[in-house]
């Protein structure tokens, strides 16, 4: 396993694991604007906010300062991820938008909680998905040449 | 459409079965890339190509050749 690849195999790892931490909180209390009530719950959200990219950052991007660590190939495969990212963050927003549209229509708005959440799920998902990207871009490579 | 093949594994063993770590590191690339283009899963840039070669202190047609069609180089 090339050391970006193992690199970004943690950074999904970790990165998931805060995520689904992130969700659980989220599921037992209830709704949406305990976000509001509890901060607690804000300080946990914050922790994810900054703890993905953060993983992220030290685990795959600083890695790809390191000349004995990535080169070429690498880096073409971490070019390509880009897109991936790119597909998963254009989603995430439609997904965001179909939703809130349709539960929410009646009322004519929604609670300005979701705002931290959609920019906390996109951070999350562009960090998550470019690691990824970048696994399913050395199994290509692998496979395919 | 033309397919690069090379000989890096060949002339491993022929200059005293030097590893692929120790080519990676002559070549300044990582041995999970010398891996690839020894399965013929990656080609390589120009550079790195001629870096390869230069570890082994050969010209480049002897690592890398081009099988393509013969009117690709008209």
């Amino acid at each position: 396993m090339a050391p970006l690849q193992k690199r970004a195999l943690y950074s999904l790892v970790i990165g998931l694991v805060l995520t689904i931490a992130l969700i659980a909180v989220l599921a037992a209390q209830g709704d949406v604007t305990a976000f509001d009530r509890d901060p607690n719950l804000r300080l946990i959200m914050y922790a994810v906010l900054i703890g993905v990219p953060l993983s992220y950052l030290i685990l795959v991007n600083l890695s790809l300062r390191k000349p004995t660590q990535v080169d070429e190939r690498d880096r073409v495969i971490v070019e390509r991820s880009v897109r991936t990212q790119w597909l998963a963050v254009i989603f995430s927003l439609v997904a965001w938008t179909i939703a809130l549209t349709e539960i929410y229509r009646d009322q004519g708005q929604v609670p300005i909680a979701f705002l931290n959440l959609i920019f906390v799920s996109v951070l999350i998902i562009s960090a998550l998905s470019q690691s990824l990207g970048i696994l399913l871009g050395y199994w290509r490579m692998n496979r395919n040449g | 459409m033309g397919r690069i093949k090379n000989r890096i594994r060949r002339l491993r063993f022929d200059h005293d079965e030097m590893t692929q770590e120790e080519l990676a590191s002559r070549a300044g690339c990582t041995r999970q890339t010398i891996i690839a283009l020894e399965q013929g899963k990656y080609v390589p840039s120009i550079e790195l190509a001629f870096r390869i070669a230069r570890a082994f202190g050969v010209p480049l047609e002897e690592v890398f050749q081009y099988e393509g069609n013969q009117e690709a180089n008209g």
